[in-house]
C-alpha cells in the first residue's frame, strides 16, 4: 500500500502543477479547452488525496509497521477507533490530512461558484492549485508519510496518549481544516483581482467560505480548549501557548473579515480593507503552519522534531510577497463607493471593533514571534507567558465585547442624539442595574464587576433587538413565536450573528469567572481523610490500577459531600489565617449537614514506551462552579496527592459552543429568495470557462 | 496489486484531464454578454436585498422615516436600471417593459405591505 501512497501522492503533485499553469496559459493564450482541462485537473487532485489518504488508513489498520509513520503513531493494542487519530498525530499524516481537506474544500468551492465568476475563476483554480502544489511537494519530497523501515520491527510504538480522548476525533481536524479553508476565500479574492474583476461579485462566495472557515475554526479551538481542560491536567483550558495562538490570529482577522464584509455588501465601503484582511489572515494561517511544522517556538501542540521550517517559511514568505504584492498593484482599482458619513454610526461601529480585533490579534503576534527575535538577534531565549497575554489583550477583549453590544445599536449611516436615547438606555440601565446589585451583595473584584456589567449590556441590546423586531411583526398581525421566527428568517446572517454574540457572552461569563474567582488548593490523602474547599469536602475513599503492555493507570475513588461550613468553622478560620482556600482532614466522619452530591474517579497514567504520565481530571460540573481535581500523584505510601479547584461559572465555556455552531449554521443558510427566478435562458449555461 | 492500482489511477486521471482536448465537445470562453447578464442579475439580486434588509430595519426602528423613504427610492431606481441593462438594446421591448412594470409593482405591493403593517399598529 506504501507504493500506491507514494504514487498518489507524485500524482497529486504533478495535478495541481498542471492546473497552475494550465489555467494561467489557457487565460493568457484564450484556449478554452486548456481552462477546462486544468479545472478537472483540480478536481482529480481530491482523488490523488483521497487514496493516498486511504492507502495511509489502510495501513494502520493492517498494522503495516513497514511503514515508518505507521510504525511512529499506532501499536498492535491501539483502540481501532484511533486509527482516525493516528492518521493526523503526526507531521506526514497531518500534511496529508491538510491536502485531503483543502483539495475536497477547493472542488466543492470551484464546482459550486457562481457562473457570473467565470473570468475570474482559471485565475481562482491557478492560487488553489498552486496552494496544493505546495503540500503535494512537501508530502512527495520532504514528509513523506509512507516511508519504508528497513527493520520491521514487532510492533509499533504506540499513539501519543495525550492524543487518546474523544476530543481528539474532532479538535485537530477542524483546527487544520478551518485554517487551510482561509485558502478558499483568500482565492477567491485574489482570482477576482487578478482577472481585473474589482466589482462585488466574489464578496458573496467570499464571505461564505470565510464564516465556515472561520466557524470551523472556532469550534476547533473551543474543542482544544475543552481538551486541555479535561487531560492536560492543570487546571486550565487557555494557556496562550504559542500553537493556539497561531490558529486565534486567522480566526480574530477571519472576525473582523465577516463583519467588515457586511459594509461592503450594504454599503459599498471597505473594498481595500476586506481584501487585506483576507490577505492577513491567509499569510498568519500560513505562520500557523511554519510554527507548527517549523519547530522554532516549543509547544505542547508542535511537531517540535521537524526540519521543515525553512520550507513552511519560504512559503510563507512567498505568499506574503504574492498576496499584498497583488494588493498593492490593484489597490488604485478598490475604492469604495462612498465615504463614512458619522462615526455614530453602524459601518463605524464595525470599524472600531475591526480596530481592536486586530489589535488582540498584534499584541498576540508580538508574543509568539519575540521570542524568536530575541533567539536570533540577542541569542538570548526568552519565553512570552500568560501574564503578558492576559494584562496587554484582557481589556482589548473587554472593548471588543463592548462593542458587540453597541454596533447593533447604531444605525446604518448615521444616528440621531433621539434614537440613541431610545435605544442605548435599556441596555445601560441594566448594565448598570447589574453592577449596583453585585456590589450591593458584597462582589468582589471591580474589573470583573464592570465585565458582568457589559455582559448584561450585551445581553439586553441582543434581546431588545429582538424584541423590537418581534414586537414591530407581532403588531402588523403574527404571532409573537412566528414573528420571532420570520424575523430570524428575514436576515439570517444578522440574528446568525446575534446568537453567536449570545455564545461569546456565555464563554465571556467562564472566563470572567474562571479568571477571577477561581479557589485552590492541594494535599496528598492517605484512604479515609479528606480535603475541603469552600462548601465541598473530598474523601478518598478508595483506588486501584491496571497494567497493559502500553500503559500502567491508577485511579483514585473520591466522594464529594456538599458542607455546611458553620460545622467547619475553626478548621477554615485556621486555613485562613495560614492563606489557604483548603485543608485536610484526618477523620472523614459526616459531619451534621454534609450531604454525599456525587462520586468522581480521576486517572492517573504512565506510558513507559513515551515515558509520558497523562491525567484525565475528576470533574463535578454545574451552571454554577467545576468541582476540579486533578490526580498529581499516587505516592508509595499509600497517599494520593491531589490538586483541587473550584472553577465558577466554567460550565458556560462548553455550553457556549453549540449556540457559536448553531449561530454560524443560521448566518451560513442561504437567504430566502427575494425574488422569483426569471425563466432561464434557452442559452446553455454548463460550469465555468464553458459554454 | 498497489503498483496496477496506481497505475489505474495514473490512467483514469490522464483520460478526465485530457478529455477536453480528444472529446468531440467544443469549448469556448464564457461569452461577456452572458458573464455580463450574470453579473447584472447577481446585482440587482443584491439591490433587492438591500431593499428587504431596509425594511426590515424600518419596521424594527432601526431607520427613520425619511431616511427609508430615500434610501429605497435610490436602491428602485438603481433596480430598474439593472433591470435594463440586463434585458439589453436588443432585448424585446415589450417583455423588458412588462417585466419592469411587474418588478415595479411587485415593489408597491410589497411596500404598501409594510406600510400598512406599521399604520395598523
Amino acid at each position: 500500500m506504501a507504493d500506491l501512497g507514494v504514487m498518489a501522492l507524485l500524482l497529486g503533485l504533478a495535478l495541481s502543477a498542471y492546473s497552475v499553469i494550465g489555467s494561467a496559459i489557457g487565460v493568457k493564450i484564450g484556449m478554452p479547452a486548456l481552462i477546462v482541462s486544468a479545472r478537472r485537473a483540480l478536481y482529480m487532485t481530491t482523488l490523488a488525496a483521497a487514496v493516498a489518504s486511504a492507502a495511509l488508513i489502510n495501513a494502520f489498520v493492517q498494522n503495516d509497521f513497514s511503514i515508518k509513520y505507521v510504525a511512529d503513531h499506532s501499536n498492535s493494542v491501539m483502540e481501532r477507533a484511533f486509527v482516525w487519530v493516528a492518521f493526523y498525530s503526526g507531521n506526514e499524516g497531518s500534511l496529508l490530512y491538510i491536502v485531503l481537506a483543502l483539495s475536497i474544500m477547493s472542488a466543492l468551492a470551484i464546482r459550486f461558484a457562481p457562473k457570473r465568476m467565470a473570468p475570474s475563476m482559471p485565475w481562482t483554480i491557478a492560487v488553489l492549485a498552486a496552494v496544493q502544489l505546495f503540500y503535494f511537494f512537501v508530502l512527495s519530497f520532504f514528509a513523506s508519510p509512507f516511508e519504508l523501515l528497513e527493520t520491521i520491527p514487532v510492533d509499533g510504538r504506540g499513539i501519543n496518549p495525550l492524543l487518546t480522548h474523544p476530543g481528539m476525533f474532532s479538535h485537530p481536524p477542524m483546527l487544520m481544516g478551518g485554517l487551510i479553508a482561509i485558502t478558499i476565500p483568500f482565492a477567491f479574492a485574489s482570482g477576482a483581482l487578478i482577472s481585473g474583476n474589482y466589482g462585488d461579485d466574489w464578496v458573496d462566495v467570499a464571505r461564505v467560505s470565510a464564516i465556515l472557515s472561520w466557524g470551523v475554526l472556532g469550534a476547533g479551538l473551543l474543542l482544544g480548549a475543552w481538551w486541555a481542560y479535561t487531560i492536560l491536567g492543570w487546571g486550565g483550558y487557555w494557556a496562550w501557548d504559542p500553537i493556539e495562538n497561531v490558529a486565534l490570529m486567522p480566526w480574530l482577522v477571519l472576525t473582523a473579515f465577516i463583519h467588515s464584509i457586511m459594509v461592503q455588501k450594504r454599503r459599498g465601503m471597505f473594498r481595500m480593507w476586506n481584501v487585506a484582511l483576507l490577505n492577513i489572515a491567509f499569510v498568519l494561517a500560513q505562520l500557523g503552519m511554519f510554527i507548527n511544522r517549523g519547530g522554532p517556538v516549543v509547544s505542547v501542540h508542535s511537531f517540535a522534531s521537524s526540519t521543515l521550517g525553512v520550507i513552511f517559511l519560504s512559503f510563507m514568505l512567498l505568499s506574503l510577497v504574492f498576496a499584498f504584492g497583488l494588493f498593492l498593484w490593484r489597490m488604485p482599482q478598490l475604492k469604495s463607493e462612498r465615504a463614512m458619513e458619522s462615526f455614530m454610526s453602524r459601518e463605524a461601529s464595525f470599524l472600531v471593533n475591526n480596530f481592536l480585533l486586530l489589535s488582540v490579534m498584534a499584541v498576540t503576534l508580538w508574543g509568539v514571534v519575540f521570542p524568536l527575535f530575541s533567539d536570533l538577534a540577542r541569542d538570548v531565549s526568552v519565553s512570552v507567558s500568560a501574564p503578558y497575554f492576559n494584562r496587554a489583550n484582557g481589556p482589548i477583549l473587554l472593548g471588543i465585547v463592548l462593542m458587540m453590544g453597541v454596533g447593533p445599536l447604531l444605525p446604518w449611516r448615521k444616528s440621531s442624539a433621539r434614537s440613541l436615547k431610545k435605544w442605548f438606555i435599556w441596555p445601560v440601565a441594566i448594565g448598570v442595574l447589574t453592577i449596583v446589585v453585585l456590589v450591593a451583595f458584597g462582589v468582589k473584584r471591580p474589573v470583573a464587576i464592570f465585565s458582568f456589567g457589559v455582559v448584561a449590556f450585551v445581553a439586553t441590546s441582543i434581546m431588545q433587538e429582538w424584541w423590537r423586531g418581534t414586537a414591530a411583526r407581532h403588531r402588523g398581525g403574527e404571532n409573537w413565536a412566528l414573528a420571532w421566527w420570520r424575523l430570524v428568517n428575514g436576515n439570517r446572517p444578522r440574528h446568525g450573528g446575534y446568537i453567536v454574540h449570545l455564545s461569546i457572552l456565555m464563554l465571556g461569563l467562564g472566563i470572567i469567572g474562571t479568571n477571577f474567582y477561581q479557589q485552590r488548593t492541594d494535599g496528598a490523602l492517605a484512604l479515609g481523610e479528606s480535603l475541603v474547599i469552600d462548601n465541598y469536602r473530598i474523601e478518598y475513599v478508595d483506588n486501584g490500577n491496571s497494567n497493559r503492555p502500553d500503559r500502567i493507570a491508577q485511579w483514585a475513588d473520591l466522594s464529594i459531600y456538599r458542607i455546611d461550613t458553620a460545622d467547619y468553622a475553626t478548621e477554615i478560620s485556621f486555613a485562613r489565617a495560614q492563606g489557604s482556600d483548603g485543608f485536610t482532614l484526618k477523620d472523614s466522619t459526616p459531619r451534621p449537614n454534609d450531604r454525599l452530591i456525587g462520586q468522581i474517579q480521576p486517572w492517573h497514567g504512565f506510558y513507559p514506551d513515551f515515558n509520558m504520565a497523562s491525567v484525565r481530571s475528576g470533574i463535578r460540573s454545574t451552571i454554577v462552579e467545576d468541582l476540579y481535581v486533578i490526580p498529581r500523584d499516587f505516592l508509595s505510601d499509600g497517599r494520593v496527592s491531589l490538586a483541587v479547584s473550584i472553577n465558577p461559572l466554567a460550565w458556560w465555556l462548553w455550553a457556549s459552543g453549540p449556540f457559536f455552531i448553531l449561530g454560524t449554521m443560521v448566518a451560513l443558510w442561504p437567504q430566502p429568495a427575494v425574488e422569483r427566478r426569471p425563466a432561464r435562458s434557452k442559452v446553455r449555461t454548463m460550469a465555468v470557462g464553458e459554454v | 496489486m498497489a503498483i496496477a492500482l496506481g497505475t489505474l489511477l495514473a490512467l483514469i486521471a490522464v483520460v478526465v484531464v485530457a478529455y477536453p482536448f480528444l472529446g468531440s465537445k467544443r469549448y469556448r470562453l464564457a461569452p461577456e454578454r452572458f458573464v455580463n447578464r450574470e453579473k447584472l442579475r447577481a446585482e440587482r439580486l443584491r439591490v433587492y436585498r438591500k431593499i428587504s434588509d431596509l425594511e426590515a430595519d424600518h419596521s424594527s426602528g432601526d431607520l427613520t422615516g425619511s431616511d427609508f423613504q430615500s434610501q429605497r427610492d435610490q436602491l428602485r431606481v438603481t433596480a430598474a436600471k439593472l433591470l435594463r441593462e440586463e434585458s439589453g438594446p436588443n432585448g424585446p421591448t415589450n417583455d423588458r417593459d412588462e417585466q419592469l412594470e411587474k418588478e415595479i409593482s411587485r415593489m408597491r405591493e410589497r411596500s404598501a405591505r409594510s406600510s400598512g403593517s406599521r399604520d395598523q399598529s
